[in-house]
């Protein structure tokens, strides 16, 4: 039964947890950060971390430094360090003249990538010399807005989703900082900024999300036209789409080396995995929408109730809450408890303010037939 | 005073519109399928409906473009109610896709007659392809 | 309804409706329209931050059309209170709703949905019900003043 974690007074734009998951910092659809502290079974609010002067687009939280990155429609990123119960901001130098939304550590967190509203993505990292965070930019070949990043497993490429529908994959190497990268999948020669692959959503449809397999051979992507698409690199790139039924995702997340979850405007969880042929397939909806049980009993009641209240016998218009767990679109998803490659939990949150867990053994005993491989 | 004060034309160009930097729709894909064979209309109502809603003309010009449009109104509205559903499950997912651009193309041409049978086969349609085929229609670049 | 949080990619530190700035061509997506006849007609144009829904009431005589203006008039004055209601319609229809990301946060989307609905349906019956009282007033007057005669 997916457990719900937390709930907010107001939609939940980005959140992100500490390694233990004993802390939690989000963003409440303001220009502040609150980070919440779990205290037995519930959470409460500890610091509010007042620097950015517009909505907070995305958070991310090292898990191995414990350092939380905030990037905002101010423009601006600030890296926030811990010191005793304090954070601290350093600001980062990202030179850029649109809003940022999207940002997101590399697995060895000495970088990071925030995408922007200036058609580049910009890659920073620590300098040691002047005490902040220095900024470099990949601007070719984006045309628009780009909407969210994933790290490859490897510290330098990097997956990029946009407006002008495409996925692109980039060369992070920052050579001042790491040591030359060993050839991948992907290509070899991996100069900082170039696009090493550019892939099409085909038919349009902006690419809200993308994510690298933990391998990082394949790459998935949701776009806008209810479609999710998956290239492998050991099978000669060639696209999987799958054009689901359903509202667009917003989101995803790779919780096997062949299973994907994405979340969206349906409010509900969907699980679409690769069969050894190679195949993409719809598995299922992680949350069967069960009808709340009426009171059948008192309906004379209600309907009377009704008709004072609201003026109308239409029980179903003062029906105001939807038969899912989630009230309102999800946002984003995110592992909770293991990796890419086996996850045993993975969390959403949405515009409904709700944090929720959902558990894969125990949904896999509660909905006949699942079998997450 | 030079000879170039003359003519202010220049100060009307819509610099922003010329800008290397923006969305070009002529970089998005642009393959050309060639319209559907119209003359190869047999008398079995599904099969006519699957060879008209073939290689859909995306990308061709407004002529071919209505030319089909017809040929599918015709084979629509031909349609007895009760075939309406076979026909449909006999079809593709990116058919089902084809055919609701059509069914919001019909909509869009106000025509008295056909109106209650395209919300015939929208219905039908839409149960089908689900609110994922009504978002591919908003989504897509190339209209039918 | 599919809509997220944007920041105009123009104009910096901005935020807005990219339906209505319809600078950038890569965010808009296709306009559909869906008539009954060609009289009446309704709009709906979408983009990643918002939606515009405009509708072409159906005015048979001139005392309809007449009607149909001053009401439409009257609720885009207080286009305010409405709050998704646009302060002027759109060329060639009669009333425009503009419904922003902002909105949906808000407010829950079916029941947007469900208003929109339903003041369709109730549009026409309200103008119908204007004019058979308009025309028994009319009525009425006439066979007063009349009487005098």
């Amino acid at each position: 039964m997916p457990e719900v974690y937390h709930t907010v007074s107001s939609s939940v734009v980005c959140c992100a947890f500490n390694s233990d998951r004993s802390q939690l910092a989000l963003c409440p659809n303001n220009e502040e950060v609150h980070i919440y502290v779990k205290k037995g079974a519930s959470w409460s609010l500890s610091k509010v971390l007042k620097e950015h002067t517009e909505i907070i687009n995305g958070i991310d939280w090292a898990s191995e430094s414990d350092k939380i990155v905030t990037c905002s429609s101010d423009r601006n990123a600030y890296v926030w360090k811990r010191e005793g119960n304090d954070w601290k901001p350093t600001l980062v130098l990202l030179r850029m003249n649109r809003a940022a939304t999207c940002v997101k550590w590399s697995p060895d967190e000495n970088k990071f990538a925030v995408g922007c509203g200036a058609k580049l993505v910009s890659i920073c990292y620590f300098e040691k010399e002047n005490d902040w965070w220095v900024s470099k930019h990949i601007k070719k070949q984006i045309n628009s807005t780009v909407l969210s990043v994933d790290w490859h497993p490897n510290n330098i490429l990097l997956a990029t989703g946009s407006c002008d529908f495409k996925c692109r994959i980039f060369s992070a190497y920052i050579k001042e900082i790491e040591s030359k990268p060993s050839p991948t999948s992907w290509g070899s020669k991996m100069n900082f900024g170039a696009c090493m692959h550019e892939f099409s959503n085909s038919g349009g449809g902006w690419v809200h999300s993308v994510s690298f397999s933990f391998d990082g051979k394949k790459v998935a992507w949701v776009g806008h036209d209810s479609s999710i698409s998956v290239v492998d690199s050991e099978r000669d790139n060639i696209l999987l789409t799958v054009k689901s039924t359903y509202l667009p995702f917003a989101s995803c997340t790779w919780i096997s080396s062949n299973s994907i979850v994405s979340v969206g405007h349906d409010c509900v969880p969907y699980l679409f995995s690769i069969d050894g042929a190679g195949n993409l397939t719809f598995r299922d909806a992680l949350d069967k929408k069960e009808k709340k049980q009426s009171e059948n009993v008192f309906s004379a009641l209600n309907k009377f109730r009704d008709l004072d209240r609201l003026g109308s016998t239409k029980s179903d218009r003062s029906n105001t809450s939807l038969n899912s767990i989630h009230q309102n679109a999800i946002k984003g998803v995110a592992i909770a408890r293991g990796t890419k490659k086996d996850c045993a939990v993975f969390s959403t949150f949405g515009m409904d303010g709700k944090i929720i867990d959902w558990d894969l053994k125990s949904l896999e005993q509660s909905i006949a037939g699942l079998k997450i491989a | 005073m030079s000879k170039n004060t003359l003519s202010a034309q220049f100060r009307r160009v819509d610099v922003d519109a010329l800008d290397e930097n923006n969305f070009n729709d002529a970089d998005a894909d642009s393959s050309t399928p060639v319209g559907p064979d119209i003359s190869a209309a047999t008398r079995n109502k599904a099969e006519a409906l699957k060879t008209v809603l073939q290689n859909p003309p995306l990308a061709n010009s407004k002529d071919v473009k209505d030319q089909v449009f017809t040929a599918v109104l015709k084979v629509l509205t031909s349609h007895r109610s009760s075939d309406i559903e076979k026909s449909i499950q006999g079809l593709s997912q990116q058919e089902i896709d084809t055919l609701v651009k059509y069914i919001y193309r019909g909509f869009a041409e106000a025509k008295d007659s056909s109106c209650a049978t395209l919300l015939a086969w929208h219905e039908k349609a839409t149960a089908a392809g689900g609110l994922g085929s009504i978002v591919r229609v908003l989504t897509s670049l190339k209209t039918v | 309804m599919c809509l997220q949080n944007f920041s105009s990619q123009v104009i910096e530190r901005h935020n807005k409706p990219e339906v209505e700035v319809g600078s950038s061509k890569e965010l808009l997506l296709t306009p559909i329209i869906i008539s009954r006849n060609e009289k009446e007609r309704v709009l709906i144009e979408s983009s990643i931050n918002s939606i515009r829904v405009s509708i072409a009431v159906k005015q048979a005589d001139e005392i309809e059309k007449i009607l149909c203006h001053k009401f439409m008039r009257f609720m885009m004055l207080r286009a305010e209170n409405f709050i998704i209601l646009r302060r002027t319609p759109m060329q060639d229809y009669d009333i425009s709703f503009l419904i922003t990301n902002f909105h949906t946060e808000m407010m829950l989307k079916h029941k947007l949905v469900d208003f929109v609905i339903h003041f369709m349906e109730d549009i026409d019956k309200e103008i119908s019900e204007m004019k058979l009282a308009v025309n028994a007033r009319a009525r009425i007057c006439a066979e007063e003043f009349l009487k005098t005669f």
